[in-house]
């Protein structure tokens, strides 16, 4: 697959293994992850107790179902505003395309060093790789996304890519690769990447951007941050490429005013980003600095499939809160790593299914206890433990689950037609303990797993009903 | 046929046949309780999120505390846009040296504590100093994010930025820093009575 460099994800068919080791191996990481996600959680229940959250989410659930059901009309909106605005319109079916895309804008413009605005959506196509490969210095400028590029990983989460990492973690870090002492606070830490940085971004020949939201009635790409170093990335270097999922579409520029209120409380608990970024196209005669050249890349890269199915399409709602992964009683033990690709906990079980294929995304569907924590707290409503279970329904149609949970189900499904025989299984379950019987039951064998086996009753659930239930 | 025509074309074909849902009309912004007056809202919020508010009556009351402020800054890069009276008295500095930025803001919104930033007004100004003064005009004060974008939507420029705080970031063990990239000192100097 293109893209995938050392800092890239190896598949989600591992999720097992690397969550056990993940627990087992790095408790650290798990401790980390839960208060990160606690404090982000604590940010938006305060941040929705000051509006009428219900409204917010039901206006921000039926734009987005909205655009989805006319997305065609809106793309060309959006693509003839952004030609209109002097913006160059790309549009890449694949993750291949998009960086054939950007190889092109490198060689025709002599680009040697480039400057990343955080965009799991580059993450996704593997842009960093992929530019490296054709001579492209390329450096993150988001602190977290900086942080981790140092490291060789990849982000473990949405919003705060490397909340996976301790304070120590990171003060070796900048030891090692900014001569910073190790005891260093966090402001000398940051203050040593911003120097780093700042250099980097007056050099740059090139800023690359994601795009939270496609205005299609003004053709503005609108980014939410804290940093400031997205409007450095998309303000100072001479080219600006900004790649956007053709999800990201919203009728009007005034619609993006509920957005940029709505993500920014379901993320952080702010009332707005610190920055945000209304983008147009290439600087206009009267503005005095601003990039030469404006590239939108409208991305597929397997959204179309999400949009094909009758119930996963709702999950193209998705506006990258992060909300859904700090509520998960999931996600806080690993953080994003174990799932295995961009996307981590639970929007990402729902949406790589289609994105990646059902057999690519396995196990991931079932990486969830569904107790639907995070449908409770998604900002556009998407029914996430409903679609965990229309695509565990689809694994188990196309023999993708385990055959020992497959044929177990179906030597249950025979045995539980015949009351006798029934009767007779039950009894002698009964009466071997289930610490032995379980392991070689084979569904049971998978539960027990990570659980410890229940004792058996002395007597049958029948015996009991005939005798009277007390 | 092109990329273009093969993604259009899934999407209908995804489409085909969906039931279309009706856009839900604006963003009112729903809220239980009343917001405050438009400027005390917007002085709320920017404080809120690390800003520094400065009320001056008038042009010529901003002028004197531009004049007093300065005195601890050797140079500043001023923005394109801002008139003469609040042009500050110091050598004109690179914006990536300047310790001091000075622009004049589009507007501003309440709603989201928000100085609205023209790209007219010059970007590196708004951005590579480490202390970045603002003025905004009490009259130009929007009530909500979706007001202002209505009227932004008639003349837009290369880019908008809305500034609601200093540069900040908590990637680093979740303990916030300030002035990460951007300014980390950002002062909105609020000129008119706020009616």
């Amino acid at each position: 697959m293109a893209g995938r460099g050392p800092m890239s994800f190896t598949g989600p068919g591992n999720y097992r293994e690397e969550a056990a080791k993940t627990i087992r191996d790095k408790p650290e990481v798990r401790t980390s992850i839960t208060a990160a996600t606690r404090t982000f959680d604590a940010h938006r229940v305060h941040a929705w107790g000051q509006i009428d959250a219900d409204r917010w989410r039901d206006w921000a659930r039926d734009v987005k179902s909205h655009v989805l059901g006319h997305l065609d009309e809106y793309l060309e909106q959006a693509e003839e505003q952004l030609t209109a605005n002097g913006a160059h319109v790309h549009w890449a079916e694949t993750a291949e395309d998009a960086l054939a895309i950007l190889g092109d804008i490198v060689r025709e413009h002599g680009v040697e060093s480039a400057v990343k605005a955080k965009s799991m959506l580059s993450e996704e196509l593997g842009v960093n790789a992929h530019l490296e490969s054709l001579g492209v210095h390329v450096r993150e400028t988001d602190l977290g996304e900086y942080i981790i590029q140092l490291l060789g990983q990849p982000p473990s989460h949405i919003v705060g890519p490397a909340i996976h990492l301790s304070v120590d973690d990171c003060r070796r870090l900048f030891h090692e690769r900014l001569g910073t002492p190790l005891d260093a606070e966090p402001d000398e830490l940051a203050g040593a990447a911003r120097d780093a940085l700042r250099a980097e971004f007056l050099a740059a020949d090139l800023g690359i951007s994601g795009g939270n939201f496609l205005a299609a009635d003004t053709g503005t790409v609108a980014l939410i941050e804290n940093e400031g170093n997205i409007r450095l990335s998309t303000s100072l270097p001479r080219i600006h490429v900004a790649c956007v999922g053709i999800e990201k579409l919203v009728p009007k520029l005034e619609d993006v005013s509920g957005f940029l209120q709505l993500t920014a409380r379901a993320a952080t608990g702010q009332p707005i980003g610190n920055f945000v970024s209304l983008i147009q196209g290439p600087r206009k005669n009267d503005e005095v600095d601003g990039p030469e050249e404006v590239h939108v890349v409208l991305v597929d890269n397997g959204r179309t499939k999400l949009l094909a199915d009758d119930a996963a399409w709702e999950a193209l709602r998705c506006v990258r809160c992060g909300a859904c992964l700090n509520i998960c009683p999931v996600y806080r033990q690993t953080g994003g790593h174990a799932y295995g690709w961009t996307y981590s906990g639970p929007i990402g079980a729902i949406i790589a299914p289609a994105m990646l294929g059902l057999e690519e995304a396995m196990p991931l569907p079932y990486a969830s206890s569904l107790c639907g924590a995070c449908t409770d707290v998604c900002p556009v409503r998407i029914p996430i433990p409903e679609l965990l279970v229309h695509w565990r329904e689809k694994a188990v149609e196309q023999g993708l689950t385990p055959m020992t949970e497959t044929m177990g189900l179906k030597a249950y499904a025979k045995l539980a037609q015949k009351p006798d025989l029934f009767a007779a299984a039950g009894s002698v379950l009964r009466h071997v303990p289930l610490e032995l019987g379980g392991r070689a039951l084979p569904v049971l064998a998978g539960w027990m797993q990570e659980r410890s086996a229940p004792k058996s009753s002395k007597k049958s659930f029948l015996q009991m009903w005939k005798e009277g239930i007390e | 046929m092109s990329a273009r025509d093969r993604i259009l074309g899934r999407v209908r074909e995804a489409l085909s046949e969906r039931t279309a849902v009706e856009h839900p009309g604006s963003f009112e912004g729903w809220r239980p309780a009343a917001p405050a007056l438009p400027v005390d809202g917007l002085a709320h919020l920017l404080e809120a999120a690390g800003g520094e508010i400065v009320r001056q009556p008038n042009v010529d009351a901003a002028a004197a505390w531009l004049a007093s402020f300065c005195a601890d800054f050797g140079s500043s890069a001023v923005g394109e846009t801002v008139p003469e009276p609040l042009r500050p008295p110091l050598p004109a500095g690179a914006p990536d040296t300047a310790p001091l930025g000075v622009s004049l803001a589009r507007g501003a919104v309440a709603e989201t504590g928000s100085l609205i930033m023209d790209a007219r007004d010059g970007r590196r100004a708004q951005l590579l100093v480490p202390t970045h003064v603002v003025f905004v005009r009490t009259r130009d004060v929007y009530v909500t994010l979706r007001e202002a974008l209505i009227e932004l939507a008639d003349d837009l420029p290369s880019a908008i930025g809305f500034h609601s705080g200093p540069s900040k970031s908590a990637d680093i063990g979740q303990i916030l820093v300030k002035g990460v990239h951007g300014p980390g000192r950002l002062v909105a100097v609020l000129i008119g009575d706020g009616d």
